[in-house]
């Protein structure tokens, strides 16, 4: 019984394994666009089937004696099994390409150590997979030393899958042996490879795992024939298979015997078979499109580092005025943690070039030096060296998930950021080189244009400094180099000996304390020569203010007594350069600067001078951009902020229970004096949910500031009778257009019964059946109509009595007046019908249908009146008798028509008008129905928008437990009765998601609804068609990002598309309520609502720029285009922080303010 | 084997509000399928990764608001795509109904160099209801009458047939990428009998209901 529960605990371990691997599999599925082939994920899936697979295994039976491996197993099933022969030769085919070794052998040796570390990486994360891609690419071959800059790149793609490949290194400090940008991922694995140069991927398709790390090994993946089945999409086949036939390979006892457990292991599989499995994709695809969740989190690891862009200078006029190629350098120059981040993730536009753990470093005002990871990274034109210390990078582990952890301790780390360092090659003009003792490491110590120094960095020893120097030298190529050059015999392998030359190269005597206690010996300085940066110069012309150019002579002048000699090439280097395109006034200077070189102090004097001249000009037209661009926001954007600041003071903890009452209790109501101090309280803290339902009337003005109890009870009598009119009105109309569905349905199904029963070709419908389809539908409205026209004494609200009344009447069908116009309506009112038809047995409409049977019963008796040929009878039937009484009936029935029919009724009644006015006073009730003649286009339309509404109410948040059937009924009737009294605007998509909001809070139709039009008055004008708001909205957006953040308004420049903001459309339209979970909506409306007064009637302009802003660095950092930005936005719907958006979007409004206040 | 230009096709889906277009696209990108769909507003897309005779192609996948009057936005979404999918409700004759108008729209909106050989695919989606009103027959006359595009039954609530209309869809589409660069070198070939196709349609608007 013991050894049954084991057993059973151990087969339910297996298949949960298995049930983890295909969920995860099939999440990768859908979060990306693929599953590449080489996925660990496929790995660990394989792994888990396997150890299915191989449970329970007769063995013996099946002569499987030396092995593990189920291989043996899908090759017996092979000779009866056809899918599993298919894979079975694929498999052979596969391992004839290995002339080596049989392969199960090398397979199934996986006790080797060299895999022990990969097997347990799988189960911290899903690194396996590149582990093994690496090795296989990474072959010793002792003849090709040279490293070369292209070989290295192809490592280096291998080694980038975009998780967390740097973790992974970080995990193990203790790896020592990194000697180039290649070995850094390799020597965590294989730690006898110390100067791995790189070959060429074989072409080979499978030949990913490596076990056998021969001279020439190719070697085959684990699992490959699992694997193979999975690509081929029969491994579930063959899995069912073997389940089926489990008596013939399995002992009773074994997993895939079991009848619950085999069924379900195959039919786990099935749907990781359906997937499509590529690896022909090029190594950019290993790293495009992260889902938004993935930017989100890389991004927030950084965050404790948050360089909070809000916080920025409001303007950078500066970079507005030189935009361009400067531009881009500075964006690749990071500045926040995140890049850190980022580019350790090695992503497509930056290529990893070196990286070596437990670096020391001294920062400032630190004592001790800091281990940490140093790297090099090559963007598109610059090269960056980072250094991060181990306590960032560690305080993830590499099988932490993420995910679990958001808020890391900020503060904790917060400091550490601060320490990290990111410096762009580009800023860098010498590099110091000092070594002390024999391959004791050595120190590099970084020196800016400016002449300010990075803090010393020390590396350990093993060659690590020149090592670091070789790549630093390959990623300068081709546009820059070291000078002097490292080794000017390059290719001729001779890369270590070229270390004993730095006592010959121009040695630097480096009078610097830091250096002191070096050996002057083993000191050196090397000058970063970059050409770029002079052809650069050159094409940017007559712009002399280049920053690059006038910042040398600072860093001149604090080396000028070092290095000499460097400085004096530099400086002529820069003014041969410079002279050609100069202004007239800087270059004849220069050019005497050049001619007169050896006389460096002169020549110094000179630059100094007009480099002064450069700066102060620099900063006149900096000050005269700026105020250009003030003019501008002036101009512009005054309008969507209010002028007078108001103090957030005291208002963040939001309006709450006490101070609500406190405020009703002074007064016994909500004075009006108060009115400024509620909206202050709201907007700057929202209000306590408690009582959101008695301060948003009052928010949204229905309830006035200062009103009496009475007065707010009046106006809810008021507001609930005119909704209950309205309402009334249009359930009337309403019945009529169900009653006129159903019909149409009938008709339809009977006209799709024949069409099935007919066979062969169903002929087209002859004139003559849609003539009588046409005079069925047209009829119908027309007895219903008469339902309501010939009743005189309706009590309100339409009741039973009324329809037995109705039913009565519409038994003699004889006043129909206009039945003429009606039949000469019938083609076009049948293509209408035929659009508005749908079978939507809705919601929200019991009432109504109750009504709706009855009159349906009574009017056509019995459903199998349906039958077109009846209805013709009727319809004949009534034309005439109409024809008879129709003079008659006109006027009475122009009579009864009250205030809302002759309004709409725009009929082709003719004299009804003067009549009708005299009728309105005297009819008090508000049944305005009763009487009412529907012209056929009111009905059609009305019809097509309650069709619409059903739709999208049914739709409407049906997750939110608010809404049972009962309240959505209150959503779709508010819904209606504002569209029945907005015919022209009629329904759009979007009313739904406006409603919900207030019905939740207020769960009160008639205040909803009062207060649903309240909001209207601001929101319909986004709708389109009705006011071209959103246009606007996106205008403004786009002057808001051009001055708040320049940076991304470039971004978006860049891409064209990209200023239409189509991404904020559905913001706009629906204040954000798709965008953030119903709390949070909440909120967000009362602070808009609160905004009008507070600060900016446009304050949904603010969040959205905020929620811009809030990504912003994740937008730049992944160069989102247009489509892009719609994907990540829609991605991130309801994942937002609406607190941290929300204070970020008032942040931003004060920016506006002052920027606008301050002349 | 060889690695060959990334091909990417944009697909429109089209058609009446609530016929299921976010749910087949979900359907066939995410195998997915939940009823807490809401309305569409504004659009989305998105992406899958497909084979379509031997080579891979991503697909992306523009999913639309149903209702008419926010299409004047589409404008920018329809451009340069590759394949248009048009969906109806088998159980709402005006689902179908309105495919005549969506089809003039979408070849307006987005102008296809030839507007007659464009792909397109239809959908008749809901096949798992019982309430169906348009028969297949008639989708099909209406499909042959629009030169003879591909027609698909569909159920995006149980996968049924989702998978090979969208392969259907990325075929097409892909040919039509490819016949891009054909049809420029003969822009002459652009047929102006826009007048027949219009009397077609109107033949197909004779067989609905």
């Amino acid at each position: 019984m013991d050894s049954n529960n084991t057993s059973k605990k151990f087969k339910e371990q297996l298949i949960k394994n298995v049930k983890k691997e295909v969920k995860q599999i099939m999440e990768e599925a859908v979060t990306r666009k693929f599953v590449h082939e080489e996925s660990g994920s496929i790995t660990s899936l394989c792994a888990a089937v396997e150890a299915c697979l191989s449970q329970g295994l007769r063995r013996r039976a099946l002569g499987l004696f030396k092995t593990s491996s189920t291989t043996a197993l899908l090759h017996k099933m092979a000779k009866n099994f056809e899918p599993a022969s298919i894979i079975s030769q694929k498999v052979q085919e596969m391992e004839n390409i290995d002339p080596n070794k049989p392969i199960i052998l090398r397979r199934d040796s996986m006790a080797s150590p060299r895999i022990c570390p990969s097997c347990i990486l799988n189960r911290r994360g899903s690194l396996t997979w590149l582990l093994f891609s690496n090795e296989k690419s990474v072959v010793v071959s002792p003849f090709r030393r040279s490293s070369s800059l292209t070989p290295a790149r192809i490592c280096t793609c291998t080694l980038n899958r975009r998780r967390s490949l740097t973790w992974l290194l970080f995990g193990n400090d203790n790896s020592d042996s990194c000697a180039t940008r290649a070995a850094s991922v390799n020597s965590t694995l294989t730690s006898s490879i110390t100067l791995p140069n790189v070959h060429p991927p074989p072409l080979t398709k499978k030949n990913s795992a490596g076990s056998g790390l021969g001279p020439t090994s190719i070697t085959l993946p684990k699992y490959l024939w699992i694997r193979l089945a999975l690509f081929e999409k029969l491994l579930a086949v063959i899995i069912d298979h073997l389940v089926q036939n489990c008596s013939k390979y399995y002992e009773k006892d074994s997993l895939v015997a079991d009848p619950d457990y085999g069924s379900i292991l195959s039919s786990l599989l099935v749907g990781p078979c359906a997937l499509d499995y590529s690896r022909t994709k090029s190594h950019d695809q290993f790293w495009t499109d992260p889902p938004a969740d993935e930017l989100v989190q890389r991004h927030r690891i950084s965050s404790g580092y948050h360089t909070s862009p809000p916080c920025r200078t409001p303007i950078n006029y500066r970079r507005n005025l030189h935009a361009t190629s400067n531009d881009d350098n500075q964006r690749q120059t990071p500045i926040s943690a995140k890049d850190y981040v980022e580019s350790l993730h090695q992503n497509n536009r930056v290529t990893l070039l070196y990286g070596k753990n437990n670096v020391l470093v001294l920062p400032k005002d630190v004592t001790e030096p800091m281990a940490g990871y140093l790297s090099l990274h090559q963007t598109a034109n610059s090269l960056i060296i980072k250094w991060t210390p181990n306590q960032l990078m560690n305080c993830h582990s590499p099988g932490t998930n993420q995910n679990d952890h958001p808020e890391i301790d900020a503060s904790d780390k917060s400091q550490y950021w601060d320490y990290a360092m990111n410096v762009n090659v580009d800023e860098i003009v010498y590099v110091h080189c000092h070594q002390q003792g024999n391959d004791n490491g050595g120190t590099i110590v970084l020196v800016a244009q400016d002449g300010v120094q990075q803090p010393p960095i020390h590396f350990p020893q093993g060659g690590h400094l020149l090592a670091f120097l070789t790549c630093l030298e390959n990623g300068l190529l081709p546009h820059g180099q070291l000078d002097p050059p490292l080794w000017p015999q390059r290719g001729k392998g001779k890369v270590f000996p070229k270390l004993r030359r730095k006592g010959r190269s121009q040695v630097q005597d480096i009078s610097n304390d830091l250096s002191s206690n070096t050996e002057e010996s083993r000191d050196y300085v090397f000058q970063i020569i970059s050409k770029a940066r002079h052809e650069e110069f050159l094409s940017r012309g007559e712009e002399i203010l280049d920053s690059k150019i006038w910042s040398m002579p600072s860093a001149a002048n604090n080396m000028l007594n070092k290095v000499r000699g460097h400085l004096e090439s530099s400086s002529t280097n820069s003014s041969t350069s410079t002279s050609s395109s100069l202004d007239p006034v800087a270059s004849p200077l220069l050019i005497n600067n050049q001619t007169t070189s050896k006389d460096t102090g002169d020549s110094l004097q000179i630059l100094c001078e007009t480099m002064k001249k450069q700066i102060i000009s620099r900063a006149f037209y900096g000050w005269l951009a700026y105020c250009r661009h003030l003019t501008t926001v002036r101009t512009h954007l005054s309008g969507l902020v209010n002028t007078v600041i108001i103090d957030s003071s005291d208002a963040e903890t939001g309006l709450t229970k006490e101070k609500w009452y406190s405020f009703k209790n002074d007064s016994n109501l909500v004075n009006d004096d108060t009115k400024l101090e509620i909206f202050r309280l709201t907007y700057f803290g929202g209000v306590q949910h408690d009582i959101r339902k008695e301060v948003w009337p009052f928010l949204l003005g229905h309830y006035k500031f200062g009103s009496t109890v009475e007065e707010q009870n009046a106006v809810d009598l008021h507001c609930k009778q005119e909704y209950e009119t309205t309402m009334s009105e249009w359930m009337a109309v309403e019945a009529i257009i169900r009653q006129k569905d159903r019909e149409t349905m009938a008709a339809n199904l009977a006209k799709l019964s024949s069409e099935s029963t007919s066979g062969g070709d169903a002929p087209p419908p002859t004139p003559n059946t849609s003539k009588v389809l046409s005079q069925e539908l047209s009829n119908d409205v027309f007895e219903d109509n008469i339902n309501f026209s010939s009743d005189e004494d309706n009590p309100p609200v339409v009741d039973d009595t009324q329809l037995e009344h109705n039913v009565e009447v519409c038994d003699n069908p004889t006043s129909q007046p206009n039945i003429n116009e009606h039949l000469e309506n019938i083609p076009k009112e049948i293509d209408c019908d035929k659009k508005s038809l749908s079978s939507d047995e809705g919601l929200g409409k019991d009432e109504v249908t109750e009504k709706d049977m009855t009159i349906k019963k009574n009017t056509s008796e019995d459903t199998s009146l349906y039958c077109p040929t009846s209805v013709i009878v009727t319809t004949n039937i009534s034309q005439e008798k109409s024809m008879e009484n129709s003079n008659d009936e006109n006027d009475k029935i122009d009579n009864k028509d009250n205030n809302n029919t002759s309004k709409l009724a725009v009929d082709d009644n003719e004299g009804a008008g003067g009549s009708n006015h005299e009728q309105r006073s005297a009819c008090i009730s508000p049944a305005s129905s009763q009487g009412g003649i529907y012209p056929v286009e009111l009905v059609e339309n009305f019809g097509l928008n309650v069709h619409r509404i059903d739709k999208d109410v049914q739709r409407c948040d049906r997750n939110y437990p608010y809404f049972t059937l009962e309240n959505l009924d209150k959503l779709r009737n508010i819904i209606c009765t504002y569209v029945w009294d907005h015919l022209e605007m009629g329904y759009m998509q979007g009313m739904c998601d406006l409603v919900a909001p207030l019905l939740v809070i207020l769960d009160d139709e008639t205040l909803s609804y009062s207060c649903f039009c309240l909001l209207m008055e601001r929101m319909s004008a986004n709708f389109p068609h009705s006011g071209g708001a959103m246009d606007t909205h996106f205008a403004n957006m786009r002057s808001l990002v051009q001055i708040l953040d320049s940076e991304m308004f470039e971004l978006m420049h860049e891409n064209g598309d990209f200023t239409h903001f189509y991404f904020c459309y559905r913001w706009f339209l629906l204040d954000f309520k798709r965008e953030l979970l119903y709390d949070d909506v909440f909120t967000v409306w009362e602070t808009i609502w609160a905004a009008k007064e507070m600060s900016s009637s446009h304050f949904v302009l603010f969040f959205a720029l905020a929620l811009v802003e809030t990504y912003r660095d994740i937008i730049l950092a992944n160069h989102m285009d247009f489509t892009d930005i719609i994907k990540f936005f829609n991605e991130m719907a309801e994942h937002h922080d609406a607190k941290t958006v929300l204070s970020l979007a008032r942040n931003l409004v004060l920016q506006l303010q002052t920027l606008i206040e301050n002349k | 084997m060889a690695t060959r230009k990334k091909v990417l096709l944009k697909v429109i889906i089209l058609g009446d509000s609530s016929v299921g277009k976010t749910s087949l696209m979900n359907q066939y990108v995410n195998k997915k399928f939940t009823n807490q769909y809401k309305a569409t507003i504004g659009a989305d897309f998105l992406t899958k990764e497909v084979m379509v005779d031997d080579r891979i192609v991503t697909m992306q996948i523009w999913d639309t608001a149903g209702q008419e009057r926010f299409q004047s936005l589409g404008v920018a979404f329809y451009r340069g795509a590759d394949c248009c999918v048009l969906v109806f409700d088998v159980t709402s004759p005006g689902s179908f109904k309105s495919l005549d108008g969506w089809r003039d729209e979408f070849l307006i909106q987005a102008s296809p160099s030839d507007p007659d050989h464009f792909p397109f695919v239809v959908l008749g989606n809901k096949v798992d209801l019982d309430n169906r009103a348009v028969s297949t027959k008639r989708a099909q006359q209406w499909c042959q009458s629009k030169n003879g595009l591909p027609y698909f039954e569909t159920s995006a609530k149980e996968a049924v047939n989702v998978e090979q209309a969208f392969k259907t869809i990325a075929r097409n589409a892909l040919a039509q990428e490819s016949d891009v660069e054909l049809y420029n070198e003969f822009p002459d070939q652009i047929k102006l009998d826009g007048g027949s196709s219009d009397n077609r349609s109107s033949g197909g608007d004779n067989c609905a209901c």
